[in-house]
């Protein structure tokens, strides 16, 4: 499932990124923003995410929030979501 | 010995900056407002032993490996220039996010100094660090700093210890993360960071105890529902814009103002006075009528000016100026640009300088020089004189005027945007990102900084460019090609007159044909204030501030009539003067930041155009609504706007049939 779908205040881990641009991965990675991760989403606004990720919070738009799967926490890695993917 | 601050993106590097070096340097809390190294030295007070301390500031980095070119600034200083030290500044509120970047510091080789900043606040979230215990697995000094406190603020042990550290020459040694090496390839680098992540994720595990987390606050959450509401966002935005300008306008800044023109009329007085009758009538003229006069007209309006950049710097401070960026990050993808732009445009409102340059936050070139481009169509500072100018003479100190000019500048730069999308026929997409400050009360001392700061740039720009502007100004109207002094019944045959009056026709079909106005406009392109200043100049008009009346533009009547054109047409020349290129020196900060001669003259040329056909527009229309006909020099407007629109039109079309010419090829 992507972020989009995510339930608020819900601890997420994240499963994989699949960003078209050049780049953003990485910068994502600095953030401490890759698979393995935790994220919770804290707030959906018009087109845009608030997402906390390492405490941080950080907006993001609809286009990046697609680009971020994720699956619920505390399952083991192999175990693939099924449920709301998209 | 010099030593580097480098840290995360608003984790109070320029705060610490000033609070250790006694400098203003601006401070904001999104990242761009540090877009450039900023030297200065350690102040006496902190530095007993007194040696010669150097400070660098370096924009905010979340790592070594930079997205952005203001990243790359930070590595590249830390890399090449090599400093005696570093203080690295770690948000202590943030540890887990900014050890990443400490333990990549600690492997350059420089000795390291760690200030846990904001450690004030770390109480009020109940998160508890081991300092001794980080210390000791770092195996660098870490020393709590509260940099927005001026007492007990832990600076002193901080510009202690990074001499320390200096002095000693012991080699600090790096964290251990697996397989760390200079030079590795990239997916080597994926699995290295990785490791230091976890060795990071271990570190805070060992040191951090936190009670409640930033998933939790609720009333934030609230705010920012409404703030950046789908169909409020804007309605909101545009009432507190209005507020800024109403109190800085309407209210607070006349009552300023009026004081601070009492004492320019008097220090007028005390000059001619002091002058006599022995004086030649030429150089008392050009004192007081071109010097006096000239600058006296701008620096009327420093109090507008000094409540306008108050009350947005206290916007900025509470961090509701992020949320705008949310706001517009909807429309602006609509045009080809994202959120990321705003930060420049809001900047511009300062001044379009910084503002250009906080595009280097952009990473999409074709982004990056578009709003380079775009920026300066904000209202800056320059340009406020100008509008309580106008909104005074013709429109009764209306806060409106300054609100709707801000409006129309929004309104300017989305459509120039999608027409520039069009024309390089660019239309890939970027992700938004932004971390989201706190709001917090804004700080009084912050934006009483900051207005200080702006106030003392433009007092020195008014004694210096803008004074010599006058004074050229008032010698060129004075003297006739012959170096005769000009009678008072031709001055139309100066040399000022007769240089700018064949630029005047140009003007007609936009309601300001008028020689005076043409110089002003020129003029402005060296700073904008001295369209204000060659007004009084020409016009012989002192001062534009009365001291009975208590308005901005007081006897408007009287420079209404001196000025010799309608409501519409000072409507006109204001939107010319706004929305035709910037200042000289903002046209150099677009040639830095567009890297590209083409870029730089398509943008001159645009928005040259652009002023042009927006103040045709207005004149006209609003003649024709007015009196019921069209104005002076319709047709004559109308076919040069037409060639204008015409060849941006041409440009789009020529780019959309080279893109099918390109994917046509690769098919074939």
């Amino acid at each position: 499932m992507k972020i989009t779908d995510c339930k608020l205040h819900t601890e997420y881990q994240i499963a994989s990124i699949l960003a078209t641009e050049e780049d953003m991965k990485e910068f994502l990675f600095t953030l401490g923003c890759y698979p393995g991760e935790r994220i919770v989403l804290i707030s959906r606004l018009p087109s845009m995410y608030v997402v906390d990720i390492k405490n941080s919070r950080y907006s993001i738009d609809d286009g990046l929030a697609k680009a971020i799967s994720v699956r619920e926490s505390g399952q083991p890695a192999s175990v693939r979501v099924v449920g709301n993917a998209v | 010995m010099k030593i580097a601050l480098a840290g995360n993106p608003n984790s109070g590097k320029t705060t610490l900056f000033n609070a250790i070096t006694g400098k203003i340097e601006h401070v904001g809390n999104w990242p761009g407002v540090t877009v450039e190294k900023k030297e200065g030295s350690v102040k006496a007070s902190l530095n007993p032993g007194k040696r010669n301390l150097i400070v660098v500031d370096l924009p905010g980095a979340y790592s070594m490996s930079p997205y952005t070119s203001e990243e790359s600034i930070t590595r590249d200083f830390v890399q090449k220039e090599s400093p005696d030290a570093i203080i690295n500044i770690v948000d202590a509120t943030n540890l887990s996010r900014s050890l990443f970047f400490t333990s990549q510091l600690m492997e350059l080789g420089i000795p390291v100094v760690i200030a846990l900043n904001k450690s004030d606040l770390i109480q009020k979230k109940e998160i508890v660090i081991d300092t001794e215990l980080l210390q000791e697995i770092l195996g660098c000094p870490v020393v709590r700093t509260i940099s927005t406190k001026t007492t007990n603020n832990g600076l002193g042990s901080l510009v202690k210890a990074a001499q320390q550290v200096f002095d000693e020459k012991k080699q600090q040694r790096p964290l251990h993360v697996k397989g760390a090496k200079p030079n590795a390839t990239k997916s080597e680098m994926e699995q290295i960071d990785k490791n230091r992540f976890t060795v990071v994720n271990d570190i805070v595990d060992r040191v951090e105890r936190r009670k409640s987390d930033s998933s939790n606050h609720t009333i934030q959450d609230k705010i920012d529902k409404v703030v950046a509401h789908r169909w409020l966002g804007i309605p909101i935005f545009a009432s507190i814009i209005w507020l800024v300008f109403s109190l800085s306008q309407s209210w607070v800044g006349p009552w300023l103002a009026d004081v601070l023109v009492g004492w320019i009329d008097s220090f007028y007085s005390l000059v001619e006075g002091s002058m006599g009758e022995n004086v030649n009538p030429v150089l008392a003229t050009l004192l007081l009528d071109g010097i006096i006069g000239g600058v006296g007209a701008v620096v009327g309006f420093l109090p507008l000016i000094m409540v306008l950049f108050f009350m947005l710097a206290l916007l900025e401070d509470s961090g509701y100026m992020a949320r705008v960026a949310l706001v517009m990050d909807r429309y602006f993808k609509k045009i080809g640009l994202s959120g990321k732009s705003i930060i420049p445009m809001i900047v511009s409102t300062g001044c379009a300088i910084p503002g250009i340059m906080a595009t280097r936050t952009i990473k999409n070139e074709r982004q990056r020089r578009t709003t380079a481009m775009l920026a300066p169509f904000m209202p800056c500072g320059a340009k406020l004189p100008i509008i309580a100018l106008f909104a005074g003479v013709f429109f009764g100190d209306n806060a409106w005027v300054g609100t709707s000019m801000y409006f129309l500048a929004i309104l300017v730069i989305v459509l120039s945007g999608l027409v520039i999308r069009k024309i390089t026929g660019d239309t890939s997409k970027s992700y938004f990102i932004m971390e989201l400050p706190e709001y917090r009360f804004p700080s009084i001392k912050r934006a009483a900084i900051s207005m200080l700061n702006r106030a003392k740039a433009f007092i020195i720009k008014a004694g210096t460019i803008i004074l010599i502007c006058n004074a050229i100004v008032k010698m060129l109207q004075t003297f006739n090609w012959q170096f005769q002094v000009v009678g008072q019944s031709a001055p139309e045959t100066s040399i000022l007159a007769s240089l700018a009056t064949p630029l005047a026709w140009i003007f007609i079909p936009l309601g300001f044909g008028i020689w005076q106005f043409a110089a002003a406009a020129i003029t402005g392109f060296i700073a904008k204030e001295n369209v204000v200043g060659t007004l009084a100049v020409t016009f012989a008009v002192t001062n534009f501030i009365d001291v009975e009346e208590l308005a901005l533009v007081a006897g408007s009547a009287d420079v209404h009539t001196v000025f010799g054109i309608g409501a519409v047409a000072g409507l006109s020349y204001l939107v010319f003067n706004l929305f035709t290129p910037p200042c000289f020196a903002a046209i150099g900060s677009m040639n830095a930041e567009m890297e590209s001669r083409k870029w730089l003259w398509g943008a001159i040329t645009f928005q040259l155009g652009m002023g042009y056909v927006l103040s045709f527009l207005v004149y006209q229309l609003g003649t024709l609504f007015t009196t019921g006909s069209v104005g002076a020099g319709f047709l004559g407007g109308l076919v040069a706007s037409f060639l204008m629109v015409g060849y941006v039109v041409f440009l789009i079309r020529k780019g959309s049939t080279s893109r099918q010419k390109s994917l046509v090829e690769e098919v074939a």
